[in-house]
């Protein structure tokens, strides 16, 4: 398929959502990262992931929601969870769009969980955890907040 | 004979394209023709204007700077106004920014509605003292390994006048990828005493576009615009004692408010608490601890959350609000003045409450 048949193929909202997504637009590095495929081929190549492993995406979100609650419990300062996570969670300024064009702002809240025991850290943000929960969007490869939902699974349940 | 009829059908399907396209650019332009139109603002000021762009855009190009977060584009909420009549039905993209309660009682977004024909908005009088401002970065200090504290000096003979406490919307410049400007909210840290330039103290977000620019490319002599003041916290003139509570780049402001103090002298009894997680999240301490000489009844207290084994920390840890009772010698005439997140906010409040502290007394700046 060639790049301009690809553009052809994409319907107004679809273009206008691949738009939200570019650098800059939304974040700096935008929501793609380097990846090459379509974001609906990423969510499509993810739910079949998620499948694969036994989890659904309102699974995965409802988990970084907990951490994030558990943050935001104390006070958004670091804690421990279970013994097992390290949570901590950075509020600025501002507020970031759904690229999916819906209506609404995701305040710019960064939590970082922490697997003390393998040492992994995963950071995401609220509007991550509504990407995953309504939209299964993980982001492309090498964007700045793509987690892999193997990852996840492994370090945070 | 074939090519003939080709050609003559390409060129017919042509000519009324063309036709097409011409009635519609004469439709567009008479249809969108609104004329001259007013805008009363608050039943005390008329603009004769062009109609046919939005309210926001509409007021910025008579300098009447509405706050907006997301440069008009109806996501952050920011632009809410009174329009008491002449803005048109509540549009699908308002509804989900405003309450109940707000679109019963006529607040729009000024960004969406369209300016028609004659119309009649309200608008807090405060917004009159907004105006954009041209500066050249004239200093940048490193806080943190995170947080940048950058001087804008004005030219063209422009002055600000503001409150310690405000802030402003600063406008960033294309770069790398990044195609248009974003305008974004910073507290002013210098302060108001300065007429002729402002501080502004900006940390670091992670993948975010105007911190990035400001900490990766803005460079000292750079040409940068701003509007402001903006905001409702800045300090009152009474002779309450005053608890400040900060934490990250919240700093700023009660900086500002310091810095005022020292200007115009007081003898109110003030203690700062500065939440931060480690030592190297600390800053600007020296120049805190310095106002303890300045100020007759002044502390500054910095507290960490999570200090490490080499911080050799022998300070104040944990959460901030435990330490206030001690600060605290009359809740009744004590004032509150908080600039942090949220969910620093949220607790500190439900404390300082539970300490006896007026609600009412209890100003802050969330991050919002």
């Amino acid at each position: 398929m060639t790049v301009l048949g690809d553009i052809m193929k994409k319907t107004p909202n679809e273009k206008k959502i691949l738009a939200k997504m570019q650098p800059g637009i939304i974040t700096y590095g935008g929501f793609l990262g380097t990846d090459k495929r379509s974001y609906l081929q990423i969510i499509a190549d993810d739910e079949k992931a998620l499948e694969a492993l036994g989890k659904t995406a309102e699974e995965i979100a409802d988990r970084l929601e907990f951490f994030q609650q558990k943050s935001f419990d104390s006070f958004e300062a670091s804690t421990v969870v279970d013994d097992t996570w390290e949570v901590e969670t950075e509020v600025v300024r501002g507020y970031l769009p759904c690229p999916f064009l819906h209506q609404g702002m995701y305040r710019k809240s960064y939590t970082t969980v922490k697997n003390l025991k393998s040492k992994k850290s995963f950071t995401f943000s609220a509007l991550n955890i509504h990407l995953i929960r309504v939209h299964h969007f993980f982001e492309g490869k090498n964007s700045h907040f793509r987690m892999e939902p193997a990852d996840l699974l492994k370090e945070l349940f | 004979m074939m090519i003939t009829r080709i050609l003559t059908d390409v060129a017919l399907m042509s000519a009324i394209g063309g036709i097409l396209a011409l009635i519609m650019v004469i439709a567009q332009r008479w249809l969108s023709n609104y004329g001259e139109v007013s805008i009363n603002i608050n039943g005390k000021r008329e603009l004769k204007v062009t109609g046919g762009n939005t309210l926001l855009s509409t007021l910025s190009d008579q300098q009447i700077f509405i706050p907006s977060a997301c440069g008009g584009r109806g996501s952050c909420g920011a632009c809410k106004c009174k329009v008491e009549s002449g803005g048109g039905p509540l549009l699908p993209t308002e509804r989900p920014l405003l309450t109940k309660e707000e679109m019963a009682s006529n607040v729009r977004l000024a960004c969406q509605v369209k300016v028609k024909s004659d119309i009649h908005i309200h608008i807090p009088e405060s917004i009159f003292n907004i105006r954009r401002f041209n500066s050249v970065v004239e200093e940048i200090i490193d806080y943190t390994y995170d947080i940048k504290g950058i001087t804008f000096k004005l030219i063209e003979g422009q002055s600000i006048d503001f409150k310690a406490g405000q802030y402003v919307q600063l406008e960033s410049q294309p770069y790398e990828k990044i195609k248009d400007k974003v305008i974004r909210a910073y507290s002013i840290s210098s302060k108001p005493e300065l007429k002729d330039r402002i501080q502004l103290i900006i940390r670091q977000v992670p993948d975010g576009i105007c911190t990035t620019w400001v900490h990766k490319h803005v460079k000292v002599g750079d040409k940068v615009n701003f509007t402001g003041p903006y905001g409702d916290f800045y300090l009152r003139d009474t002779e309450a004692d005053i608890l400040f509570v900060a934490g990250g780049s919240g700093k700023a402001p009660i900086k500002s408010i310091l810095e005022h103090l020292k200007e115009v002298g007081t003898e109110r009894r003030m203690t700062y608490f500065f939440g931060a997680r480690t030592r190297k999240d600390l800053y600007l301490s020296e120049e805190m601890q310095a106002f303890e000489k300045v100020f007759t009844q002044f502390e500054y207290v910095p507290v960490l959350s999570h200090p490490e084994t080499e911080d050799n920390w022998t300070g104040k840890t944990g959460f901030v609000m435990p330490y206030f009772k001690d600060a605290i010698r009359d809740p009744k005439n004590t004032e509150a003045y908080l600039c942090g997140s949220p969910g620093m906010i949220s607790a500190v409040t439900k404390s300082l409450k539970e300490y006896g502290i007026y609600e009412d007394k209890i100003y802050y700046d969330s991050f919002g």
